[in-house]
């Protein structure tokens, strides 16, 4: 019997692209490692418990924009509302979390339904009306953007209760929440996408939407999913970052969409759908993050910050593509 | 020193001068009401929403119409708003430029169409028919002369810029650097840019606090939103007692930081002034009167001793 | 006894190769100045291929190309323009937002001027005489789109001419035009060839083939089996010449037993592509779908499982009529699919082998939202094991795999699904013969097991030695239904080309 299947499973040679295809996952990997052993090197403040404490805070926000993004990306699509979603439900749990008004659950839980009712909304649209995610999620930025300033009347949203704050600000035996949040929502990130009906879904819907529909699977329903849960993920972040600096900015978030994006690409998730990893996102998170603080513990200039964080960008794409060949 | 006592002065004269206009009925030569357009830098921000706020309420005490619009932080938007409103024959126009050099051709089609032109809180190059504003300089000078003499002119100094290459950034840095010249023992240690953004600030300062510790004796901020954001950094850090932070704009976030001795000061830019004086310019223009040229609006330092005067009533 | 130097064009000792398969042998085709020559031959008998390698699309392993009496590069798209062949394709390729002239001479506009400015006038002047020459009346600066599908025929032969086209390859031209417009083309190909182009002419139509063309080479299975005058050929000849090949050993007999009723379609119709169309299919037996292409195959089997709408019509499964709107549907009837279209509606190709094999059975092996990732490799492992897939593990991406192991992977899917009836669409096209004849086993193990499989095949060996009963299909509609004793390549083509 064994020799049966030993046949069947006769190892076929490794070929040139399952090689390069490795080292690509690999890469990412190597490439974080290798920047934090340069930066150990140049700066003694660098590897401390602290400042990676401190790096891992810093990084909760972006990780968790990416981690839903990396949902959406993976099945195809794009979203590029996750700033003004962070703005629309920070703003909206900040008002429940003035002082003294509501216990801190009635914020938090307001902000999250915010977020999924959003998220669904692109969902809706996008499978209803079958216009581009990009174009779809470009208008749904701008209208979150103007929500939250309709729903601020243009201000800040202050005097948030201590409570609330803890949840950005405070420490579980000495571990800040942020940290907390951030990993447990990516154990939970990963468990969907590797051991769920609904993520292996999502890699088939990517990977190839045709056949995926032609092997019995509603695609609007999964696609439906992922924004939602996109949604879902830009509430946390944005309830973290209004709790992070204790008052609801309608202008929070802008531009955080691009960063998010950024952090899965340079995670190894394709745009064109199909691949990616919770860990390659997370280290890709990470290493923007990294980078950030590096820099600035060196005092270079933001200029230069910006440059690094385009090569990388450009160079995990790159990276992608001979993957691809 | 000189331009402190001269803007004073220029501003005592104006006070009085104009004491009693808002009662004083605004109808034109052709008894219709006087129109005003104005386009304001970005309505996302909290102070220049005061300053139009304070516009409107002006303008309707003087019973003239005032037609707002959103310039979005676009130099080219503003030029076209500024075009519709001649277009639209209004009595006056009041800009507040979103660029130095961008927004002046404005003003110089303004002016080229006989329709009087007004810059309220910041500056253009083509020259305005009438400036209301304050001195972007003079804010940092007096943030900044805040901290030397609070550190006995010794100490170590971060500085934490706007958006680079903003007018207001510039200057703000222009006039610490001023102060900075004059106490030889204040060092600047680091300066970088959080964009004027508060999340960012809080990241930039949890960073130096990493690399420099407790050598950092006072941060200046070129806005609250970022001193701010530099408060909770530091406080998170335990190191607020030790480190002095000032910033500048008297946001209300501010001022209760100020009050509660978290944020050491900020400097108060007067939107509420900056508002009706550039209405009350406006108004007198259109009507062919002469006003000054320029009308500077005095900064305010707000420390805990004087910062009651400054908080509003919750709304 | 002619010699080369009478031709305009000649192709000599032409083999091409994909990946070991010879899809053409040894070909040879002569064409003289003036006549229209039809290539003729079943799907797959390597017309396309030997068209292509004309157009400078594909390089020949080997072989030669003369075209008046000189040697034609070969694989250069560019050099066979310049020497004056043409191809006006089955589907236009043409800009449809760009005027006719500016499509005429999109990509040799003159110029004038210092800058070398467009004159759209002197295009439209131009474009205006080479459509008179043809004797249609265009006006050259109408957009493209506003125009028929005969008229931007027109506009490509045009554009042929405006290159001093000596060789003009037309491919199914008739296919979307009237009775009418077929006419306009007859008498445009015959000034052509007053002025001494040379046509080759590609149709499955045979009474056009009569009407047209002076000459007929015939090609069958990537061979060349002959040149002949069409006044000396009958189509019964021809016909015979196109599919006369014996039925291989690649079929393993099998008894007919065929049990219950599973499928039955009534009636079906979809709106412009196929109509009334009705068949049953039962218990371990095989109903072949054969027809020309665009005869409306795919387009039932796809109605059938959910992936395009019905207009009117029946399905019964297993006595009970059932409403199919979605392949969720369909499989929840007991209903699988194999389509011919593999990379684009059969696998994904960066899932694993494993996880292609279970995607359609997902939930089965899924404990609510959660995987269970060992039954779910049992699953998998079983199938790769009978089925033969050769693979480096369940793990592998599929998109690694051969073309025939891509296909087994996707039969694998359906058939973990257990469905009731299976619709295998050309369900060996493109790959080895060696997976072929897996293939054709493992669907007689399926008919052995009960399970009623509709196939459809453009190789009519694939149909005679599969099938019990034979579906012929013509333009969408059912031209007849054959006993396996009734049916032989000719009938079937006689049916399929509706003679």
């Amino acid at each position: 019997m064994k020799n049966a299947i030993d046949t069947y499973f006769k190892p076929v040679r490794e070929s040139y692209k399952t090689r390069v295809s490795r080292l690509g996952k690999a890469g990412i990997f190597v490439a974080f490692i290798v920047i934090c052993v340069i930066l150990s090197l140049v700066t003694p403040r660098f590897l401390t418990v602290p400042n990676l404490m401190i790096i891992v805070t810093q990084v909760s926000i972006n990780a968790l924009l990416a981690f839903g993004v990396t949902f959406v990306i993976i099945t195809g699509g794009i979203d590029l509302s996750l700033g003004s979603m962070v703005a629309v439900t920070g703003v909206v749990a900040a008002l429940f979390a003035r002082q003294d008004t509501y216990p801190v659950i009635v914020p938090v839980l307001a902000g999250l339904l915010s977020g999924v009712l959003f998220g669904a909304f692109n969902g809706f649209v996008i499978t209803r009306s079958k216009v581009p995610p990009f174009i779809v999620t470009l208008g749904t930025m701008t209208i979150g953007r103007g929500l939250a300033l309709i729903l601020s009347k243009g201000r800040p949203i202050s005097n948030l209760s201590d409570s609330f704050n803890f949840i950005g600000g405070g420490q579980v035996l000495g571990v800040p929440m942020p940290i907390i949040i951030l990993i447990s929502m990516f154990a939970v990130c990963s468990v969907i996408l590797k051991k769920t009906v609904l993520g292996r879904y999502m890699y088939a819907v990517g990977g190839n939407e045709q056949a995926t529909r032609a092997s019995g699977i509603q695609i609007s329903n999964i696609k439906m999913a992922v924004y939602t849960m996109s949604g879902l993920l830009a509430a946390l972040a944005g309830i973290v970052l209004t709790s992070r600096i204790t008052t609801g900015q309608p202008n929070a978030g802008a531009g955080f969409e691009l960063d998010a994006i950024a952090a899965a690409i340079i995670g190894g998730t394709s745009t064109s759908g199909g691949t990616g990893t919770m860990t390659g996102t997370l280290i890709g998170a990470l290493l923007i993050g990294v980078i950030s603080n590096g820099l600035d513990l060196l005092n270079v200039s933001s200029y230069y910050q910006q440059v690094v964080m385009g090569v990388i960008i450009i160079g995990a794409v790159v990276l992608d593509s001979v993957n691809r060949k | 020193m000189k331009s402190t006592v001269l803007t004073l002065v220029i501003t005592a004269s104006l006070l009085t001068g104009c004491s009693n206009q808002s009662t004083e009925n605004s109808q034109g030569d052709g008894g219709k009401k006087l129109v005003v357009g104005a386009t304001m830098l970005s309505m996302q921000n909290e102070f220049i929403v005061n300053v139009n706020d304070e516009m409107a309420r002006k303008a309707e005490q003087a019973g003239v119409d005032l037609i707002t619009v959103d310039a979005e932080r676009s130099a080219l938007k503003q030029v076209e708003q500024v075009e519709s409103f001649i277009a639209q024959k209004v009595d006056a126009i009041i800009m507040n430029p979103c660029e130095v050099e961008a927004s002046s051709p404005a003003v110089a089609k303004a002016l080229a169409a006989k329709i009087p032109i007004i810059n309220v809180n910041s500056e253009t190059s083509t020259k305005p028919s009438a400036f209301v504003g304050s001195d972007d300089v003079e804010s940092a000078r007096m943030a900044m002369t805040f901290i030397a003499e609070k550190l006995g002119g010794k100490g170590n100094v971060v500085m934490m810029h706007g958006y680079m290459g903003q007018a207001a950034q510039i200057k703000r840095e222009q006039g610490a650097r001023e102060i900075l010249k004059q106490y030889p023992g204040l060092k600047l240690i680091a300066h970088q840019t959080a964009e004027w953004d508060r999340a960012k600030a809080m990241s930039l300062m949890e960073n130096w606090i990493q690399s420099y510790g407790t050598e950092i004796n006072a941060v200046f901020a070129h806005n609250d939103e970022m001193g701010m954001g530099a408060v909770k950094a530091l406080t998170d850090a335990g190191l607020k007692t030790k480190v002095i932070v000032v910033s500048i704009d008297a946001i209300p976030d501010a001022l209760q930081a100020v009050q509660k001795g978290t944020l050491d000061a900020t400097v108060f830019q007067n939107a509420e002034q900056q508002g009706s004086k550039a209405i009350e310019a406006a108004v007198k223009l259109a009507k062919g009167q002469s006003v000054e040229k320029e009308t500077l609006i005095p900064f305010q330092l707000v420390t805990k001793t004087n910062v009651a005067q400054f908080m509003k009533k919750p709304d | 006894m002619l010699s080369d130097r009478d031709y305009l064009l000649t192709i000599r000792g032409l083999t091409k190769t994909f990946s070991g398969v010879k899809a053409l042998d040894n070909v040879e085709l002569t064409v003289r100045e003036g006549e229209v020559h039809a290539l003729m031959g079943e799907n797959g008998a390597g017309k396309s291929t030997l068209m292509k390698i004309l157009m400078g699309l594909l390089s020949p392993d080997s072989g030669e190309i003369t075209l008046e009496g000189q040697a034609l590069k070969n694989g250069s798209v560019n050099e066979a323009m310049k020497r004056g062949i043409a191809m006006i394709h089955q589907e236009i390729m043409a800009v449809p937002e760009l005027t006719v002239a500016q499509n005429i001479f999109l990509g040799r506009e003159t110029t004038g001027g210092l800058f070398g400015w467009l004159n759209d006038n002197r295009l439209n002047q131009q474009a205006k005489q080479l459509l008179d020459q043809i004797g249609v009346s265009i006006r050259p600066d109408t957009q493209m789109k506003y125009l028929s599908v005969a008229e931007m025929q027109m506009v490509e032969i045009a554009r042929a001419i405006s290159n001093d086209a000596r060789v003009i390859i037309m491919d199914e031209p008739t296919s979307a035009l009237s009775d009418k417009e077929v006419t306009t083309l007859f008498g445009i190909i015959r000034d052509l060839k007053q002025k001494g182009v040379a046509i080759i002419y590609i149709s499955h139509k045979m009474d056009e083939i009569f009407t047209i063309a002076d000459t007929i080479t015939v090609l069958r299975d990537g061979q060349y089996i002959g040149t002949r005058p069409a006044a000396k050929l009958d189509i019964d000849t021809l016909i015979a010449m196109m599919v006369g090949r014996q039925l291989d050993s690649l079929f393993p007999e099998s008894t007919i037993r065929t049990g219950k009723e599973v499928l039955a379609v009534r009636q079906l119709s979809r709106a412009g592509v196929f109509s009334d169309v009705s068949f049953t299919v039962h218990e371990g037996e095989v109903l072949g779908i054969a027809g020309l292409m665009g005869a409306g195959r795919t387009e039932i089997a796809r109605a059938i499982f959910g992936l395009d709408r019905i207009s009117s019509g029946e399905i019964r499964i297993k006595g009970q009529p059932v409403t199919i709107r979605s392949p969720q549907d369909a499989i929840q009837h007991g209903i699988g699919y194999v389509s011919e279209d593999r990379k684009g509606w059969g696998f994904v190709p960066r899932l694993s082998v494993k996880q292609n094999i279970t995607l359609a059975s997902l939930q089965t092996y899924a404990s609510g939202l959660l995987i269970r990732e060992k039954s779910e490799t049992e699953a998998a492992t079983k199938l790769i094991a009978d089925l033969r897939i050769k693979t480096a593990g369940p793990d592998q991406e599929v998109m690694y795999l051969s073309g025939g192991n891509q296909q087994k992977v996707v039969i694998a899917k359906v058939l973990l699904a257990s469905p009731d009836v299976i619709i295998l669409d050309e369900p060996t096209r493109g790959i080895d013969i060696g997976a072929k004849a897996e293939i054709y086993k493992l669907i007689n193990q399926l008919k052995a097991n009960g399970i009623a499989i509709v196939i459809i095949s453009s190789e009519l060996p694939e149909i005679l030695g599969l099938s019990d009963r034979i579906l012929v299909l013509t333009k969408g509609k059912q031209t007849a239904m054959l006993s396996r004793e009734e049916a032989t390549q000719e009938t079937i083509m006689a049916y399929a080309m509706h003679y």
